[in-house]
């Protein structure tokens, strides 16, 4: 556990360290993400100034989704930036350079890589919580700990579409429209589908518990959600744990030479 | 003659796409998760208020207002990419000696690239929401000269990567310039008079909103005002990109084999 930590923070740094050596690159994207979100949110400003209340959600309802869904996804794609790579990583036969290491292959794959525009996910969601959630500061731990929940699910969800590699062969393309679809849906109200729909979104495409579910525990606390939340998160971590290592009995090393700086 | 050239160019990229046949349906995926989102939003909408019309739309020429402006939105150009990185590792050099200028050559790939899919999304979205809310026929007028103005504008992006680092995030505020200004999300009916008379101006509308518009309510003032729209933009834009290309050809520097 302590090593696992350790390395992450490692990684971690030395990735960051890594962006600032280009800072212009680097401070273009954070800032062009954050950018990029608040036009998202046009939209429903937009609409809810016209129809202040649907289905029970306001738009604080909806810019707490954001607020969650954007730190978290930018928290999961900046620690393990290589979730969204697993398949192209398996394809390609790249896992060869983790397996022969004694960190554990799949944490160690996963840290390997930041996304750097996941900063400005991170930064936009906490700016939203500050000046567009009435919660106030005494809920920010409770923020936090729900932004960190949804990192961890949502790197799960890279993991178990990437996995399909093992099954499939080429699966980027499939494993990119299930994440997308993922984190799409996530920024809608789960209330406004019918509940075939709603159903969908709290199990094959699992959105609810990146989206609706954490910005209403925010919103309206209650402990037996987070519960339900936490055991959700850890069930779905080591689900993907699980199906990757399952996975990779069947990888066979394409014994391609390559170099890493 | 040199037309020719060009269209050899983007039948090559066509072909390239209907290569990878399995890419290219599921993309389709993107376009049918798309359209429940909206049916299912839009049908809240209207149901929460009660009413049969909103701003001009109902429930069944707003969902294919949305087909129309997802079709062109999931087949716009990321030529961008490809001309970053050519600009990046240098190879871009090489292309001088070609018989045909470098952002023309792109253009065509661009156009290539994004015709099929184009076709792909249409048939999709006119299923989804077909079968959602009622098939209706409509037609396309400036879809094209959209397309061909979407690219040139990705063109554009790409040739910024002679002065920046990264261009990346410069196509994602065109994208959302598109889901905002252009309509995408929202017609610009919705919008009030001041962002709708902004709207109308800038190059954004006439890539999403008014090809989609055209769609649900023709009119052939609106079609000739938009396609008027459309070519001083088009031209407008290679001038641009003629310029942008002129100078960055003198940053280069070939510094030997």
């Amino acid at each position: 556990m302590k090593s696992a930590w350790r390395l992450i923070v490692h990684y971690v740094r030395h990735n960051f360290m890594a962006a600032l050596a280009y800072r212009g690159a680097f401070a273009m994207q954070v800032l062009g993400m954050m950018l990029n979100n608040v036009m998202l949110l046009f939209f429903w400003t937009l609409l809810f100034q016209r129809f202040p209340l649907l289905n029970g959600w306001d738009l604080t309802g909806v810019v707490t989704i954001y607020a969650i869904a954007a730190s978290g996804f930018g928290l999961s794609v900046v620690v393990f930036g290589n979730a969204s790579w697993v398949a192209a990583l398996i394809a390609g036969g790249d896992l060869d350079y983790y397996l022969v290491l004694p960190a554990d292959p799949l944490l160690h794959l996963l840290v390997s890589r930041m996304t750097l525009p996941g900063w400005g996910d991170i930064f936009f969601g906490l700016l939203l919580y500050v000046i567009a959630i009435p919660t106030g500061w005494q809920r920010l731990p409770l923020f936090i700990l729900l932004t960190v929940l949804v990192a961890f699910f949502f790197a799960s969800v890279g993991v178990l579409t990437g996995s399909l590699a093992f099954w499939l062969g080429q699966a980027q393309e499939l494993a990119m429209q299930l994440r997308n679809a993922t984190l799409s849906f996530a920024l809608y109200p789960i209330d406004f589908f019918p509940a075939g729909v709603r159903g969908v979104l709290y199990t094959l495409i699992p959105s609810a518990f990146v989206g609706s579910v954490p910005a209403r525990l925010l919103l309206d606390f209650d402990v037996r959600w987070l519960a339900l939340l936490s055991l959700v998160t850890v069930g779905i971590c080591l689900l993907a744990r699980w199906v990757f290592y399952r996975g990779l009995r069947r990888y066979a090393s394409g014994n391609l030479v390559t170099t890493r700086g | 003659m040199a037309l020719r050239r060009y269209a050899f160019m983007a039948r090559i990229a066509a072909r390239q796409q209907l290569t990878y046949r399995s890419e290219f349906v599921l993309r389709a995926v993107s376009m049918v998760i798309f359209m429940g989102i909206f049916m299912a939003l839009w049908r809240t909408v209207y149901t929460a208020q009660g009413v049969t019309s909103l701003s001009g739309y109902t429930l069944t020429t707003m969902l294919w207002y949305l087909a129309i402006t997802e079709t062109i939105a999931l087949s716009t150009s990321r030529i961008f990419l490809e001309i970053a990185e050519t600009v990046r590792s240098g190879a871009v050099a090489y292309t001088l000696t070609r018989p045909a200028p470098y952002p023309l050559l792109q253009l065509a790939n661009s156009l290539g690239t994004t015709l099929p899919r184009c076709a792909i999304n249409l048939v999709t979205a006119v299923i989804v929401v077909g079968l959602g809310v009622g098939f209706q026929v409509g037609s396309l007028p400036g879809a094209l000269a959209a397309l061909l103005l979407d690219a040139l504008i990705a063109v554009l992006i790409g040739l910024l990567a002679f002065w920046m680092e990264e261009v990346v995030p410069v196509f994602w505020i065109y994208q959302k310039l598109l889901f905002t200004v252009g309509g995408l999300f929202l017609p610009l009916e919705f919008f009030p008079d001041w962002l709708r008379t902004l709207s109308r101006w800038l190059p954004f509308n006439f890539i999403t909103y008014a090809p989609a518009r055209a769609w649900v309510a023709y009119d052939a003032a609106f079609v000739r005002e938009t396609l008027v729209g459309q070519l001083l933009y088009i031209g407008l834009l290679a001038l641009i990109v003629a310029g942008v290309w002129q100078r960055a050809r003198r940053r280069l520097v070939v510094q030997g084999g």
